[in-house]
């Protein structure tokens, strides 16, 4: 039997089809998401199958979003979606204030079932207002679950899950893994919103990303090889946090080392870290690789140094266990564009 | 006609009553939440209310108290919750910006003022989605008129033809800012709104019979599928923007006869003692009214704090 090979893109607008399917209260909204390719390929031809559930909007991300929260109030299901996260900040009254909200501040049995899709992070020439990833905003916010789907498989499992789910939830899609392949089940199944995944156990060291960072993290392992057994961790979750996860982890490695794809200041690994260092069960400093504290400009010639690339990652792990680092260059294309590679 | 208004009149009598007794509560013992008295402003909120059904819905802001009775919410529970108890609407986690009684079909109010406005959008959608027979009503102030989004919704809510209804309260303060202070010369509700294709109607908000009547035209108007529609009622809030005192020297008209002369209640009491309905009979109804609204303070009064334990409930379904 040959496997299913589907792409990230793929996976989300397969995971949407059958949502909808299922559910005819599940409606799509979103800029240009009727088009051929809409939503960059993740809701395509899903207007011709559901002409009456898929909406493109008006330019008004407020408007749209809020009118999705009060439908999801009145008891559907719609999933909307944000091409970048800079234009989803329009709409932060709805999503911080509104949806995250509501349940709590009416006391309980006031479900918002709404599903936010936001395209985070990284793509070449989009400069400083089109690559922002924002995670710790969003992972302050009470009241919302937000996951960071790092593979298609995950890709798909998460959006089912969280149209099914009664609370808001925000999935921030790292853009730079829309091209990336993997086996994905052909029917409906879900993932858990709430927890991390042990990608790969290993004794000597726990390694945390998410995202596109994790698969940053996974291509330094294949370049580690059995120079360290490592521990890598899919955080999945930034709302909430999985601590209890990474924690045991680290209760075995006893060594920490994150890997953020935003800045290191109120990025996702320094709360990884301050949950390591609360729960005492650190033997020496973590290490925390990260974009700097800059915005991620457009020449190429100064974003390849701005993302924690595989070779680096590698190295650090290798220098951490008092190790050779490794020497490898890197090529243009895998510095700066997307992976297409397909993952096990 | 008599029976129609004398309903109105206790409706609105009833929110004034609930409102004095708060505020007097208030004055004597600190209430930890804020609030924002709707004194001044009840033939809005009843007017409207009766030109809906029961099974239209209803969404308010942080001045939403008068908005929620006239829709039938429970009084005991809004007590409860503006004292914070575990019998309130909220169970004490909302307070008095957050009303909730869907029992009655009023699915909320929310103070981040035109917040509301793509929310009951929202609303309004579910309903056209489903081909229902109701319609959405939103009340904002003329302070959240201002707000863009109030804009992206009535193109939205006009693109989509749904059936809502916004209620510009325009008590022509926001806050203490006058509303020459806030727009530019020129300015033209009624343009603005028409200029979205949309439906708008401007009424005496301080005089019941003109809200009821515009606001049932625009509900018509609403249920034959035609698209949004705005009502502004020019009203006048008697009280400060969110404390139970009357400061004459923030605006000039805060000045008592100026209020009196406003005061929408004072004016329909006089229109039923013309129409023949007795001094005594109402001065007799207000009384059981008081009276009524005395045993519901008291009973929250002495309802039972919420649990130390629920602070940490109900932050997901």
């Amino acid at each position: 039997m040959s496997e299913r090979i589907l792409k990230y893109t793929e996976a989300l607008r397969e995971a949407t089809d059958q949502v909808m399917a299922q559910d005819s209260s599940v409606c799509v909204f979103g800029l240009g998401v009727t088009y051929k390719n809409g939503a960059d390929g993740t809701t395509g031809g899903l207007k011709q199958k559901y002409p009456t559930r898929v909406f493109d909007t008006p330019v008004s991300e407020h408007a749209v979003t809020g009118m999705a929260v009060g439908s999801a109030i009145s008891g559907m299901r719609p999933i909307v979606h944000h091409g970048r996260v800079e234009f989803s900040l329009l709409a932060a009254d709805q999503m911080f204030t509104q949806a995250a909200k509501w349940n709590y501040m009416f006391g309980g049995n006031h479900p918002v079932p709404i599903v936010i899709r936001i395209a985070v992070g990284r793509q070449w020439g989009n400069g400083p207002q089109h690559t922002q990833s924002l995670y710790g905003m969003f992972g302050s916010v009470s009241g919302l679950k937000v996951v960071i789907p790092s593979s298609p498989r995950m890709a798909k499992g998460l959006l089912i899950a969280a149209v099914r789910d009664p609370n808001p939830v925000v999935i921030l899609e790292p853009r730079w893994l829309y091209a990336l392949k993997q086996h994905v089940p052909e029917g409906i199944y879900v993932e858990n919103l709430g927890k991390a995944q042990v990608v790969q156990s290993g004794k000597d060291i726990t390694l945390v990303s998410y995202g596109d960072g994790l698969v940053s993290a996974r291509e330094a392992l294949s370049i580690i090889g059995e120079k360290a057994s490592v521990e890598l961790i899919d955080l999945v979750s930034i709302n909430p946090v999985d601590h209890e996860t990474v924690i045991a982890s680290v209760s075995k490695t006893k060594r920490l080392m994150v890997v953020d794809t935003t800045h290191a200041s109120f990025g996702i690994g320094s709360e990884i870290i301050a949950g390591a260092a609360k729960a005492g069960v650190l033997s020496s400093a973590p290490v925390h690789l990260s974009c700097p504290d800059v915005p991620c400009p457009t020449s190429t010639a100064l974003t390849e140094d701005y993302y924690p690339t595989k070779v680096i990652i590698a190295t650090t792990i290798l220098k951490a266990m008092g190790k050779a680092p490794i020497e490898q260059t890197l090529s243009f294309e895998e510095l700066h564009l997307a992976p297409s590679i397909t993952l096990p | 006609m008599h029976a129609t208004l004398l309903k109105a009149y206790k409706k609105m009598f009833l929110i004034r009553a609930a409102e004095q007794k708060i505020a007097d509560h208030y004055l004597r013992n600190k209430i930890m939440s804020f609030v924002h008295f709707y004194v001044g402003q009840e033939a809005v909120a009843v007017g409207v209310a009766d030109s809906l059904g029961k099974s239209d819905k209803m969404l308010g802001n942080h001045r939403s108290h008068g908005h929620y009775l006239a829709k039938g919410g429970n009084m005991r529970a809004m007590m409860c919750e503006l004292l914070g108890k575990e019998a309130g609407s909220s169970r004490g986690k909302g307070g008095s910006m957050h009303m909730i009684d869907t029992s009655v079909n009023f699915v909320g109010s929310t103070p981040i003022l035109a917040g509301v406005v793509p929310l009951a959008c929202g609303v309004a959608f579910e309903q056209k989605f489903y081909k229902r027979k109701n319609i959405t009503v939103a009340f904002l102030g003329d302070g959240a008129f201002e707000e863009g989004v109030v804009y992206e919704t009535l193109n939205l809510a006009g693109l989509f033809r749904l059936p809502l209804l916004l209620v510009v309260e325009n008590n022509l303060f926001s806050v203490n800012s006058p509303l020459t202070d806030r727009r530019a010369r020129g300015h033209d509700s009624k343009t603005i709104v028409e200029g979205f294709g949309a439906k708008y109607m401007r009424a005496d908000g301080n005089n019941y019979r003109d809200v009821v009547k515009k606001a049932s035209a625009l509900t018509r108007y609403l249920r034959g599928g035609s698209g949004p529609a705005v009502l502004e009622c020019v009203t006048y809030r008697h009280m400060a923007h969110s404390a139970p005192i009357f400061d004459e020297s923030c605006r000039a008209e805060d000045a008592a006869e100026v209020r009196k002369a406003k005061d929408s209640i004072a004016r329909l009491r006089r229109e039923l003692i013309k129409s023949g309905i007795s001094e005594k009979t109402i001065a007799r109804t207000e009384k059981n009214i008081e009276q009524g609204v005395e045993k519901d303070l008291a009973y929250a009064i002495a309802a039972p704090l919420p649990k130390k334990e629920t602070l940490f409930t109900d932050l997901y379904v």
